[in-house]
């Protein structure tokens, strides 16, 4: 049946990270922007407390994931019992609200986790994920883009030359979130490049690995208390056990699994979490601005009239980008191929936040330049137009997907 | 619990709109538009598959469907064509009336059945009210006196009854059942030629008749309740008429433009077409939901439900605008000529977004509210 509402469990979720966003995220964020960092000691006391980036992959270990999907089920079986996805992007728009760069910078596996989930071995699963505890602050990463090669996954130049035992890795990787304090990151690989796709490999590449370094983080216009680094690979020697899925699976599935499958597939499921995020900051801009405009605008006038339109204006836009993240959510937990909505969340979001923050500091005027939030989250969510796929690229896949359908492929 | 999946029931609905809309609708959409009305048969056909009933109340023999069904399956009949779909009588506006209108011995007793002739709906009180129309109501002993013109409105030609929202000389809100054998009314000759044409647009002139005391639905603050729940069903059914449109321009091109080559391939190669069609498809699906969401929130009685409308109906028109312009102009000149059908639902959809209210009355409305906080539903209140 068609609904909107949240289920007990789901509005728990968005009520405990919206606490957390509000009470733990809001008042460290432009200070962590200034420092470039998030403090440690903070790290440190939300790893103690639980919190982590939701992404689907984080629920490894999860009910749902050990028992889910027989084929006997009925579609609203499996809706009922799969959530994951759902509850991602209801806790990422909440965190987004609450600080993007520092959400990013929440301990956990990250992107990293979904390609593990959805094709490492029962082992690497075990091994890379279960890491995560209270203890101790980790992170997980993910390496697809290089200095040729963002969206065009396809042409990605870092290399993988089998050796006894093993890989050697040879390459670059940019715009690394959390490449440097990383456990350990999935890298994305091919073992001979006139292969095309069906010679790229997934490996996770653990911190301290010889030959395996991030020596510089980037300085960006915004998200600057998230980091971001360059991994480097020089004769990088991983194992067997790393390659993602073992070698047995890409052997038996010479035309299923490969790296650009499971890039793709991890695409899929991250992007509607990415659209999710700017959804939270464009809500965040927006809630500022309201409440701005309640205090400080006259009540009545040309000026007043036009902020009250185009503030509704913008609540359309966001409840509009919402409601596309969920539905490319709802279609992930279904397990129904969703490349096109997720790619349409994606472009949709990162578009809107954006143009809703713009149209949020004008409606602050010049003092908007002067401390306000607004400014932060303008420069913070320009990137969610770019990463995960650019919008460009979003259009792209649309388009291919509505192609296809009349049998042509662009 | 979150979900974007009809029930079995609304699917085997949809199926049958479907398969009407492509089979019966969509090739009789030229043929309507030159006779300026729906033929016949056609409607007789609608009528047998009940979808002139969906949203009427039992009790005048309706099928008293949820919203979130009505939008579904208007959303598939408009995909034949909107010019048609605005020519079923029983799809007409004043239907959301009295669904919120309890059992109603005035109107069960008209002359109107649910299916047959309809009722068209005037309203004088929105925005529409403050330019392009004359109409004056005066109180008068017994009743009212009712002179002037009234701007177009769908159905103008077909119907024998119309409900009128108004406001009296003292600014006093009322709901009126006029039927024209008791207030009599002409149709003004008109030039209408943009669009809708089967849809029977026209202006309703009013000489100094008589409205009768029992012709009054409601007044006061009933009445003004009664309009906008009214109007917030309107605009999330007409908004999703607007959805069906765009999906239909949509994926005719789609279709034209992977066939069409230019400079030796299909143009759908070119980025500057695939990727303006992405941009269709993304409104279209980014309105789809609003319409889907303002539907359920308005079945649950939420109270943002009006709010929700809003947004459905002012992104719709900023859609079915974009979508269908845009169709026309990927079709090049065939897109101008009517040998192809999209510059005709260009001209429907602009004529639809004319009709039912302009995006700047729209963005005040929901402004106005957004700042003040004002709720969007006084549901203490309730309609008699």
């Amino acid at each position: 049946m068609i609904s909107f509402e949240l289920t007990p469990q789901q509005k728990q979720v968005r009520d405990l990270v919206h606490w957390f966003a509000e009470s733990e995220m809001r008042p460290i964020s432009l200070q962590a922007d200034a420092e470039h960092r998030v403090p440690d000691e903070w790290l440190v006391k939300v790893n103690r407390m639980g919190i982590s980036l939701s992404t689907p992959g984080s629920q490894a270990h999860t009910h749902e994931s050990k028992n889910g999907g027989s084929k006997t089920e009925t579609l609203e079986q499996r809706e009922q019992k799969k959530q994951s996805n759902r509850l991602s992007v209801i806790a990422a728009e909440e965190v987004g609200w609450g600080d993007p760069a520092i959400a990013l910078t929440l301990p956990g596996p990250g992107l990293g986790g979904p390609p593990i989930l959805a094709s490492g071995t029962a082992e690497q699963k075990q091994r890379f994920l279960s890491i995560f505890t209270p203890d101790e602050p980790r992170w997980g990463a993910y390496g697809l883009t290089e200095p040729g090669a963002g969206s065009d996954v396809a042409g990605i130049r870092t290399t993988a030359r089998k050796v006894d035992g093993g890989y050697l890795l040879n390459g670059q990787k940019i715009f690394i979130t959390n490449g440097q304090r990383a456990s350990w990151v999935v890298v994305f690989a091919t073992i001979h490049p006139e292969m095309g796709r069906a010679g790229h490999r997934a490996f996770v590449v653990e911190k301290g690995t010889p030959g395996f370094s991030s020596p510089r983080i980037a300085q960006k216009m915004g998200m600057r208390a998230s980091e971001t680094a360059e991994l480097f690979f020089e004769d990088c020697f991983v194992p067997d056990e790393n390659l993602l899925g073992g070698e047995e699976a890409y052997q038996a599935r010479q035309n299923g699994l490969s790296g650009f499958r499971v890039a793709m597939a991890t695409f899929d499921t991250t992007r509607p979490v990415v659209a999710a995020m700017a959804v939270g900051i464009a809500r965040a801009a927006y809630e500022y601005t309201l409440d701005f405009v309640r205090r400080e605008y006259p009540k009545n006038g040309k000026s007043y009239t036009m902020a009250c339109a185009q503030l509704a204006n913008m609540r359309q836009e966001i409840d509009a980008a919402r409601l596309l993240t969920w539905e490319a959510a709802w279609m992930g937990d279904l397990s129904m191929p969703n490349a096109k909505e997720a790619a349409v969340c994606k472009a949709v979001a990162g578009k809107m936040a954006l143009e809703i923050c713009a149209g949020c500091l004008n409606l602050m005027g010049p003092i908007g330049l002067d401390g306000h939030l607004v400014e932060k989250l303008y420069r913070d969510v320009k990137v969610y137009d770019i990463f995960e796929g650019t919008s460009q690229i979003q259009h792209l896949i649309v388009a291919r997907r509505l192609y296809e359908q009349v049998g042509l492929r662009i | 619990m979150i979900s974007f999946r009809p029930t079995a029931e609304e699917n085997r609905l949809l199926q049958t709109a479907r398969d009407f809309a492509r089979e019966q609708i969509r090739p009789q959409a030229r043929l309507a538009e030159e006779l300026r009305q729906v033929p016949q048969p056609l409607l007789h056909q609608a009528s047998d598959l009940g979808f002139f009933l969906l949203e009427l109340p039992e009790w005048m023999d309706g099928l008293e469907f949820p919203l979130t069904t009505q939008v579904q399956v208007l959303e598939e009949l408009a995909y034949g064509d909107l010019g048609i779909l605005q020519g079923f009588p029983g799809t007409a506006d004043a239907s959301s009336f009295f669904r919120l209108l309890s059992e109603n011995p005035q109107i069960k007793n008209s002359q109107c059945s649910a299916s047959g002739c309809g009722f068209g709906f005037l309203d004088a009180v929105s925005w529409t009210s403050e330019w392009g129309q004359s109409l004056r109501l005066e109180r008068v002993a017994h009743g009212y006196e009712l002179n002037g013109h009234s701007q177009p409105i769908r159905l103008a030609h077909q119907v024998a009854g119309i409900i009128a929202c108004f406001r009296d000389e003292d600014g006093e809100w009322l709901v009126l059942l006029l039927h024209q054998s008791e207030t009599p009314w002409t149709v003004l000759a008109g030039d209408i030629r943009l669009g809708l044409l089967a849809a029977g647009c026209g202006r309703i002139s009013f000489d100094a008749v008589w409205v009768p005391e029992h012709a009054v639905l409601a007044r006061g603050e009933e009445a003004q309740l009664l309009v906008e729940q009214a109007l917030s069903r309107i605009y999330i059914r007409q908004a999703a008429a607007e959805v069906g449109l765009a999906k239909a321009a949509l994926d005719y091109t789609v279709e034209y433009t992977a066939q069409r080559q230019a400079f030796g391939q299909p143009i759908a190669q070119f980025q500057g077409v695939s990727f303006l069609v992405a941009d269709m498809e993304m409104e279209q699906r980014a309105v789809h939901h609003l319409v889907w969401r303002a539907a359920a929130a308005t079945d649950l009685g939420q109270e943002n439900a009006f709010q929700y409308a809003l947004e459905a109906i002012l992104r719709s028109h900023r859609a079915v605008s974009f979508v269908t312009n845009h169709a026309v102009q990927l079709l090049g000149g065939h897109g101008f000529v009517q040998e192809y059908p999209v510059e005709k639902w260009m001209r429907d959809a602009q004529a639809q977004v004319m009709l039912y209210g302009c995006e700047s009355q729209f963005l005040n409305q929901l402004g106005e509210r957004t700042v003040s906080g004002q709720n969007y539903n006084r549901s203490t209140l309730t309609v008699k």
